[in-house]
């Protein structure tokens, strides 16, 4: 099994526009998915992320804040789960029920395996 | 996220969300004055977006109601302590202790059922109009999106954000306070008829956005309920009554459409009648005759009543419901109602006697202005087998229908009317 993180990407929350009912339905279609893949063994950890935060750089000697992104896209929150290969993480990412509404993007990285470090 | 126990198989009951949201949104206006309506809408649209990225990925926590009052009041008291809404608040209560108030607030079922009564109230205050009553209601109370009213009521999400704006408006001018329902009871008539209404928007019988409209039904009756459980409203028997209606008609929803068209009562598979919803309807009608008072909606539900409880459309009690409909005239003399009852008069003294009827009033009233009128008429003159009057009553009916299923209907029986060459 290799290790993978999956970052959410939106632009603000998707989850915004819809209605108290369909917010209901994400929650239990979503939840179900997670709990499921946390019964598989596969989840290891999943976080929603706060809307705000800051971006640091390191530039000319010292620690500045920005450059902020141009677009409006953050990352609105994480999986980090267990595949086989990269094929079977985007399987699994491709069942995430989030993709029926709302325009989301996912991008899916295998975690890179240092001997010794991880 | 570390352990499964985090994740034990808890569901929501059905329309938690949609449920909750008009039961925090009428406990928050409470502290933040109806004035703010908009701002208490928001709290919980946030709350319920947190909700969200939380019982995802952890699950639902055990007391989920809770769970969803302790975050939308820690956000109002934050809320509150912007200047702009305390002057605001301050100045429309002459209040200070809010914030302690609000800090201790324990949230009860009884406290719940009093803040939406409440809000029942301020959505139907007199001077806003019918369609935002309905509107904000539905908005405010139900927890529809404005994409579901629209839905629901044929119309695109515009009208409906207009009819809002302009309820909220009102609402605002009226500067109406949450504090004096009591004597605000004597609406009780507008709040009833709202719901009636609403009741009636879900009931029309349509294939499209069935589910949607079922729900605009069950939620004229959670509405009601809230009244009839409430002890503020001391005198029930007219919330009894509307209630039995709403109960009454609702249980034959199911059969009133088969595959995209209009069954009429007489074609009407009875099986699909639902039993429950007869029995409760029949329980609060019996609730209504502990006291002397008649109601429009009390004679409307018996008539209803005998409906569901025959066996056969033959089988039905015509006499009785014509005497109803005699009763009903003394409260209610409509043209309308006319027009209903010349239907068990037709059963009871013959279809000659209701053409007669009908012929009486269309001169007396501008009811020929109706196509319910001309398909009522022209099925006497079937079932009289005066195919030409029929046939005519049949085309005018047709011109002056808006609906495309009522032309359906009407065009089915004019096909059958042409003899075959």
């Amino acid at each position: 099994m290799k290790e993978f993180m999956l970052f959410i990407k939106s632009e603000e929350s998707p989850k915004a526009d819809l209605s108290p009912e369909q917010l209901q339905q994400h929650i239990e279609k979503v939840g179900s998915y997670i709990k499921g893949l946390m019964e598989e063994g596969r989840m290891k950890s999943a976080q929603p992320l706060e809307m705000e935060g800051r971006i640091l750089s390191y530039k000319d000697g010292k620690i500045i804040d920005g450059p902020y992104n141009e677009t409006k896209e953050i990352i609105s929150g994480y999986y980090h789960l267990l595949a086989k290969d990269l094929d079977e993480a985007i399987e699994i990412t491709k069942q995430d029920p989030r993709f029926e509404e709302g325009i989301w993007r996912i991008e899916v990285r295998p975690i890179k395996k240092v001997e010794g470090i991880n | 996220m570390n352990s499964d126990d985090t994740h034990t198989s808890r569901q929501l009951t059905e329309h938690f969300f949609r449920n909750e949201y008009g039961k925090i949104v009428s406990v928050i206006t409470r502290y933040i004055g109806t004035n703010n309506v908009e701002t208490a809408e928001d709290i919980v649209q946030e709350t319920l977006l947190k909700a969200v990225d939380h019982w995802q990925q952890h699950g639902i926590p055990e007391n989920p109601q809770a769970w969803l009052y302790t975050t939308a009041k820690n956000r109002t008291l934050n809320i509150l302590k912007r200047k702009k809404y305390q002057t605001q608040y301050e100045s429309q209560y002459k209040q200070k202790n809010t914030h302690a108030e609000l800090e201790d607030l324990q949230i009860s079922e009884e406290l719940i059922s009093d803040e939406q009564l409440k809000m029942m109230f301020v959505c139907c205050y007199p001077s806003i109009s019918e369609n935002s009553q309905i509107a904000l209601m539905l908005k405010i109370l139900c927890g529809f999106s404005i994409a579901e009213i629209a839905s629901a009521f044929f119309t695109s999400t515009e009208t409906i954000n207009k009819r809002l704006v302009r309820g909220r408006k009102q609402l605002r001018e009226a500067n109406i306070s949450f504090e004096t329902s009591a004597t605000a009871i004597d609406n009780l008539g507008i709040v009833l008829k709202t719901i009636y209404l609403l009741f009636n928007e879900g009931y029309s019988p349509s294939q499209q956005n069935k589910v949607i409209r079922y729900d605009l039904c069950l939620e004229a009756i959670r509405l009601a309920e809230i009244l009839a459980n409430n002890k503020t409203v001391k005198e029930k028997t007219e919330v009894y009554a509307l209630l039995a209606l709403m109960y009454l008609n609702a249980a034959r929803f199911e059969a009133r459409v088969e595959d995209g068209t209009l069954v009429e009562m007489h074609q009407q598979n009875r099986q699909k009648w639902n039993a429950s919803l007869i029995n409760t309807g029949i329980h609060y009608l019996n609730q209504t005759t502990k006291s002397d008072v008649v109601s429009i909606y009390q004679i409307l539900a018996t008539i209803s009543g005998h409906h569901c409880i025959a066996t056969s459309f033959e089988a039905t009690n015509w006499a009785e419901i014509l005497s109803l409909y005699d009763s009903l005239l003394v409260l209610q003399d409509t043209p309308l109602v006319r027009l209903n009852r010349s239907i068990p008069l037709a059963k009871v003294k013959g279809n000659q006697a209701s053409i007669q009827e009908l012929k009486v009033l269309e001169n007396a009233s501008d009811i020929g202005n109706h196509y319910l009128f001309h398909a009522t008429l022209a099925e006497f003159y079937i079932q009289e087998k005066q195919s030409e009057l029929a046939r005519r009553h049949l085309q005018e009916g047709i011109s002056l229908s808006i609906n495309k299923r009522d032309v359906e209907l009407l065009e089915k029986k004019l096909k059958k009317l042409v003899p075959i060459q």
